[in-house]
């Protein structure tokens, strides 16, 4: 490059300075940042709709990506002490990359699109998938090659093929620089006040350490490897660090308005979806020309796929107004200015009938329930709704620590060092985590005045709860 | 309630079509993929994740097939550390139908998960990605699992499995 390289810097809410140096790498760094690529997330929030529910929530994936690239190289910096003239540099730097671009390929609304996506089967609506190619194919490749011919692929190695080892943990595990930067900012962001973490304890007590590793029965090859482990002091910043993480889910993350805006986003964007497939994109409001039309004629080109964020989304709605199609006309109005529709807690009413009951059994008990119900409930949406759909579902759940099981090995594991110094996983030394229960939820959406489909939902509660006496 | 069948049971099907016994989440969830990719499966949607094809779907429904006793899920450690699951069917699910289905399904179940999951990435690669060389991939991809002749072991298996008559044969690849 021409020219004398210079230092960079960015204030951030959560992390202050963030600061790229002189050296070639953090210089690159930040040219990565000036692509188009980078820039579009600018437009992506990092929370979609939640900015509707906590007004202040308005930061974007690009703020989120650097915090990560920030928390990662403090994270990098430890494993260098540690392992000192062992230190691999090249690794190291692939990884603080991948921090950096990890998200390089959310599209509009995140989370809430890429299960528009998987509903639909458009392959490139997966943000993986998005970021894979614009990590090798992209201006961002041409911008690693800086670093060697072959970077851009070892960064998009490290981001698909998950943690191989220590230096990939730090951007792929149960306490990864992604986590670190997202609980925090969405935090402070939103202004919720729960759900703080010890940052500076826990990463002042991180150590490396040495875990065992297999897969069901089988014991994988090498005997064991290296990983992050908490020191003893910290258990209880750990333990904070999960709860934090179980708190956010109701708090913000499946916030019930917030998942009302996103299923009557998926709703819209499905039907939109349909009727550009049947060729039928003018009764979508939408000129042959929009970028969503474009994009769903060829999901496969990278340009539609980046021609895509929050902005576009937002100005197509007032076009949606004047579609043909019923859905589309009532559900763009709506999300325009947030009339939502309302929520019906099923779970929540499940569970107050079954509180009588031990935990294994009303864990299993719910679970026959919600299953009943949501499958009477849509069967009676579809057969009572025309154009729109009666009753919207939603159903999830998330583990806020998933323990020690066969599926991604110990550098996934948040591992602790114990007083007598041997390695174990945090679920096994604190009771706390070790009980803490996934994050069910089953809701119902209708509207506000539609007491049929109210009566329909409280009518397949009561049949459920009595078929269960 | 209709009379479609429900994604648990699919999901309890699996287990009683490899066998009656399943050992570990990722063997179950290789087994539903061969079965999908082989033109027997139910549906299942799976996707590339960093320990291969993996349902979100199917995890889902053997938790609620557990729920309805049509399987039992007994958790145990392993010796080097880990929980894994034992997933036995339950005579509820029905009568195990002699088939392609089922011989694709029991012969998958008795190799081991680590082979499974190379053989099942391997035919990932080769029917969704396009990959000319898919053991090789499948090696660069999961350095840290094909050693002590795992990916011997896991053409070998792939070797059976492929060879068994499909609806929709498996993908063929050296």
């Amino acid at each position: 490059m021409a020219g004398k390289s210079k230092p960079q810097r960015v204030r951030d809410p959560v992390h202050n300075l963030i600061e790229f140096g002189t050296d070639q790498f953090e210089q690159v760094m930040w040219r990565v940042i000036q692509t188009g690529p980078f820039q579009r997330l600018r437009r992506i929030k990092q929370l979609g709709f939640s900015e509707l529910v906590y007004p202040g929530a308005t930061h974007t994936r690009f703020a989120h990506c650097i915090g990560v690239f920030h928390t990662a190289r403090q994270l990098m910096k430890i494993i260098e002490s540690r392992e000192g003239s062992q230190f691999q540099k090249h690794q190291a730097d692939v990884a603080v990359a991948a921090a950096l671009v990890h998200d390089l390929g959310h599209g509009m609304f995140s989370h809430a699109f890429e299960d528009v996506g998987k509903k639909m089967g458009l392959a490139m609506a997966r943000h993986e998938a998005v970021s894979d190619r614009l990590i090798r194919e992209s201006e961002v490749s041409a911008v690693f090659k800086e670093l060697g011919s072959g970077f851009a692929n070892d960064v998009a190695d490290v981001i698909k093929n998950g943690p191989q080892n220590l230096y990939d943990a730090v951007i792929s595990s149960q306490f990864d620089a992604d986590r670190l930067d997202y609980m925090r900012r969405d935090r402070l962001l939103t202004g919720v006040q729960n759900s703080g973490i010890d940052f500076t304890w826990l990463i002042h007590n991180l150590e490396v350490g040495f875990a065992n590793t297999g897969k069901d029965t089988d014991k994988l090859p090498q005997p064991e490897v290296a990983t992050f482990v908490i020191g003893p002091k910290a258990i209880s910043a750990a333990e904070t660090y999960v709860l934090s993480l179980f708190q956010l889910y109701p708090t913000v993350y499946f916030h019930k308005a917030t998942r009302s805006a996103e299923k009557m986003f998926s709703a819209l964007m499905s039907r939109v979806i349909e009727l550009v497939r049947e060729d039928s994109f003018e009764k979508t409001g939408l000129s042959s020309g929009h970028q969503l039309v474009t994009f769903i004629q060829d999901t496969s080109c990278l340009d539609s796929v980046l021609a895509l964020d929050d902005t576009v989304f937002w100005s197509s709605l007032p076009l949606m107004f004047e579609a043909d199609d019923p859905l589309i006309e009532q559900f763009s109005a709506r999300l325009w200015k947030r009339d939502l529709r309302k929520c019906i807690d099923v779970r929540e009413r499940l569970l107050a009938k079954s509180e009588h009951l031990p935990p294994d059994e009303r864990g299993k008990l719910l679970m026959q329930l919600t299953t009943d119900v949501a499958d009477d409930v849509q069967s009676w949406s579809d057969a009572n709704s025309h154009d729109i759909p009666r009753i919207l579902i939603d159903r999830d759940e998330r583990k806020p620590y998933k323990h020690f099981d066969d599926s991604k090995g110990p550098l996934n594991q948040i591992l602790v060092r114990t007083e007598s110094g041997g390695v174990r996983d945090l679920a096994e030394v604190s009771t706390t985590v070790a009980r803490i229960e996934e994050f069910q939820l089953f809701r119902a959406y209708v509207d506000q005045n539609d007491d049929k489909a109210k009566n329909a939902i409280n009518t397949s509660i009561e049949n459920a709860l009595k078929r269960s006496v | 309630m209709s009379d479609k069948k429900r994604e648990h049971e699919k999901a309890a099907e699996i287990v009683r079509d490899a066998g009656g016994q399943v050992v570990g989440r990722t063997k179950l969830q290789k087994i539903g993929y061969l079965l999908e990719l082989a033109g027997c499966g139910d549906g299942f949607y799976f996707e590339y994740r960093h320990y291969g094809p993996y349902s979100e779907d199917l995890a889902r429904a053997i938790s609620v097939a557990n729920a309805f006793d049509l399987v039992e899920e007994e958790e145990r450690k392993a010796t080097w550390g880990g929980m894994y699951s034992i997933y036995t069917a339950s005579e509820a699910v029905g009568e195990r139908v002699e088939g392609p289905r089922a011989e694709l399904a029991a012969t998958a179940a008795q190799f081991g998960s680590i082979e499974l999951e190379l053989a099942a990435t391997a035919a990932y690669l080769s029917a969704v990605e396009g990959c000319e060389d898919p053991w090789k991939e499948t090696a660069r991809r999961k350095p840290n699992k094909i050693g002590d002749g795992r990916l011997e072991g896991a053409k070998e298996a792939y070797r059976q499995l492929s060879a068994i008559r499909t609806p929709t044969p498996l993908p063929q690849f050296e």
